[in-house]
């Protein structure tokens, strides 16, 4: 079997009903997608399948033989972070980060597909990412924001991100 | 002060959001083994039989630890403190809540490990359980814990966690009105994103790498070192990245189990718990029973509070004493009330052991005591607000342990949220202020409160 993670064409050599998640972070070494629950209840494995969003925890990989798969690290990197990132730094809306993964990649979809900021569409369509520490208003708030995308990262002279808003979102 | 104001990033935000940051389940060594446990299936009972051959035998298994395996069986949370230890790192000869660990099999992969904990031969003689504290506190109930159901060993052996403060006789005495209630919050999981998971490696120089969850690193390597019998210098601890905690990772739940596995097989050993596990046998918040009955004067003063609160500690001590000693001394909340007669129990059950979270001890305390005050609001007619500005905390008065407050915020708290949600207070309510008491807001029965000693 094979697939594609984040542009790269890779070999799996996990039996076929190895779930996509421990393919990913056993065998390929992709870590970003993380464990939760493997019982397709808390969301922090979800990754785009051929662009949509799939719980790998539930997804067998000889289901997706041949797939473009997406983590969360094929979305942006530290010097290049997509809008998505961008705004869950800017509006604090990673904690302890477990859920992010799953988080980011969700809302990534959600606004690729022409989600609105509307709130309770943005609720909707993050229904079943299970985050402990948020709460969520931040991380509602930074998916609304990033509909916008109207605030960026820069380097601060320390070497630390800031974030400098460079529309007229709040 | 560059950081008051400033609207400073996460310093690990960047991490979080590209799927940099690294947890312990992302670390992976060369040679690593895979854990599992051996739980108890049952909440409470003798262990007749314990035999791990078979286990042994298991082909991909390559060490399987029991309470044989641990030099120092028991160490309590506590015994830093001098409180002696009750829970064993792996059970010996009972079981004392449903999922205590009994055994870890380390293994090739989890395939194996699985295998080899279904291979353990176990055998148990049920006994009677008891969940709910109250019915645990009873002198009748079935005895639970070796030191019988109350926690003995407070101060000078006492089997309870008592303040006594000025009269209460006379407070009962004076009262117009005597208004009690019960409180009954239910136990919560914190349920962390990141399930409990330690990875230890033993280095070719002797010494062990612990990558641990937890809360508290410095915390569990004393905890580590105790149980193991290896000095400090002997052991590094690698963590600081903690997938949620809530205060449920302040326990050492698994990298004590999991670095014996690492020394038995002589190979990294990586133990991650199941969604399922968490939920089963990670500690929980306390479910608490709490009964307080205050003498009230009929414009509004507490003259007294009667308290009992019984903790339920779960099957082990762990740190509840600690928590209910907390408990106590915020159980007049943020109010001043002279007279005083609490009595607090940790009671043990054979639910899983309880521990912290989120102001450990005292959410349980604010939660019955605001809730009595707005009992006490509702039965005599008082204002809400009026009631709580009266008799709360202010510059000088004293806590239940006489400790003399210098910054009592609550007056300013209530007028701000009367403010918010449009409440209007009475002209002498508007302008009070924290300022040591005086006048009408020093009645005779707050005179002796007043201190500037003891904070
Ligand atoms: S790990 Fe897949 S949904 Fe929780
Ligand atoms: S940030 Fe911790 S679970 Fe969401």
């Amino acid at each position: 079997m094979n697939i594609t993670v984040n542009g790269d064409e890779l070999e799996v050599r996990s039996p076929g009903l190895t779930s996509l998640l421990r393919v990913l972070r056993d065998e390929l070494d992709v870590v970003g997608p993380k464990a939760g629950c493997e019982a397709g209840g808390c969301g922090a494995c979800t990754v785009l399948v051929d662009g949509a969003p799939r719980r790998s925890c539930l997804t067998a990989v000889a289901a997706i033989d041949g797939a473009e798969v997406t983590t969360v690290e094929g979305l942006g990197a530290a010097d290049d972070l997509s809008p998505v990132q961008q705004a869950f730094v800017h509006y604090y809306a990673a904690q302890c980060g477990f859920c992010t993964p799953g988080m980011v990649v969700a809302a990534t979809h959600y606004l690729d597909s022409g989600g609105s900021d509307d709130r309770k569409e943005i609720q909707e369509a993050l229904r079943g990412h299970v985050c402990r520490c948020t709460g969520y208003v931040k991380i509602i708030e930074a998916v609304a924001a990033a509909r916008g995308g109207n605030f960026d990262l820069t380097t601060t002279a320390e070497g630390g991100y800031t974030t400098v808003m460079t529309g007229d979102a709040k | 002060m560059k950081a008051v104001g400033a609207r400073l990033p996460r310093y690990d935000g960047v991490g979080h959001v590209t799927g940099q940051t690294t947890y312990v389940d992302d670390f992976r060594v060369h040679g690593m083994l895979w854990a599992k446990a051996l739980r108890s299936p049952v909440h409470h009972a003798a262990i007749t039989k314990l035999d791990t051959s078979r286990a042994e035998a298991v082909p991909g298994v390559h060490a399987v630890v029991t309470h044989t395996d641990v030099p120092q069986l028991e160490y309590g949370h506590l015994s830093g403190l001098g409180i002696p230890a009750d829970e064993p790192l792996l059970a010996k000869d009972e079981v004392r809540y449903m999922g205590q660990p009994i055994a870890l099999v380390a293994a090739e992969d989890l395939e194996a490990a699985t295998a080899g904990v279904a291979a353990i031969e176990i055998e148990y003689e049920e006994r009677p359980t008891l969940w709910d504290v109250r019915e645990a506190f009873d002198s009748d109930a079935a005895v639970v814990h070796r030191w019988g159901n109350w926690y003995p060993h407070f101060e000078d052996e006492m089997d309870r966690r008592q303040i006594r403060k000025g009269d209460i006789q006379k407070a009962f005495e004076d009262a117009d009105h005597i208004i009690q209630g019960v409180y009954r919050p239910a136990a919560i999981e914190h349920v962390p994103m990141e399930t409990q998971v330690s990875m230890v490696v033993p280095e070719s120089d002797g010494r062990l790498t612990i990558h641990s969850c937890t809360q508290a690193m410095y915390f569990s390597l004393g905890v580590i070192s105790a149980h193991l019998q290896v000095p400090l210098n002997k052991l590094k601890i690698v963590g600081g990245t903690v997938g949620g905690g809530f205060g449920g990772k302040v326990d050492t739940a698994s990298e004590t189990i999991t670095a014996l596995a690492a020394m038995k097989a002589g190979r990294p050993v990586k133990w991650r718990w199941t969604r399922e596990e968490e939920f089963l046998a990670s500690s929980t918040r306390a479910p608490w029973h709490m009964e307080i009955i205050d003498a009230v004067t009929s414009d509004g003063w507490i003259l007294g509070r009667k308290m009992l609160t019984l903790h339920d500690s779960g099957a082990y001590a762990r740190f509840s004493p600690y928590g209910l000693t907390k408990h106590s001394f915020h159980h007049t909340g943020a109010y001043t009330i002279p007279h005083l007669h609490f009595d607090g129990y940790v009671v043990f059950t054979n639910r899983v052991p309880t521990t912290a979270m989120r102001g450990f001890g005292v959410t349980s305390v604010s939660f019955a005591v605001e809730t009595h005050m707005s009992r006490i609001v509702d039965e005599l007619g008082l204002d809400p607000y009026e009631f709580r500005l009266k008799n709360a905390n202010r510059i000088h008065d004293t806590s239940p342990n006489r400790i003399s407050y210098t910054d009592p915020s609550t007056v300013d708290v209530l007028q701000s949220i009367a403010g918010a949600t449009g409440h209007d207070l009475a002209p002498a309510y508007a302008a009070a202020t924290r300022e040591p008491r005086e006048g009408e807001w020093l009645p005779d029965h707050l005179v002796d409160q007043i201190s500037t000693e003891g904070h």
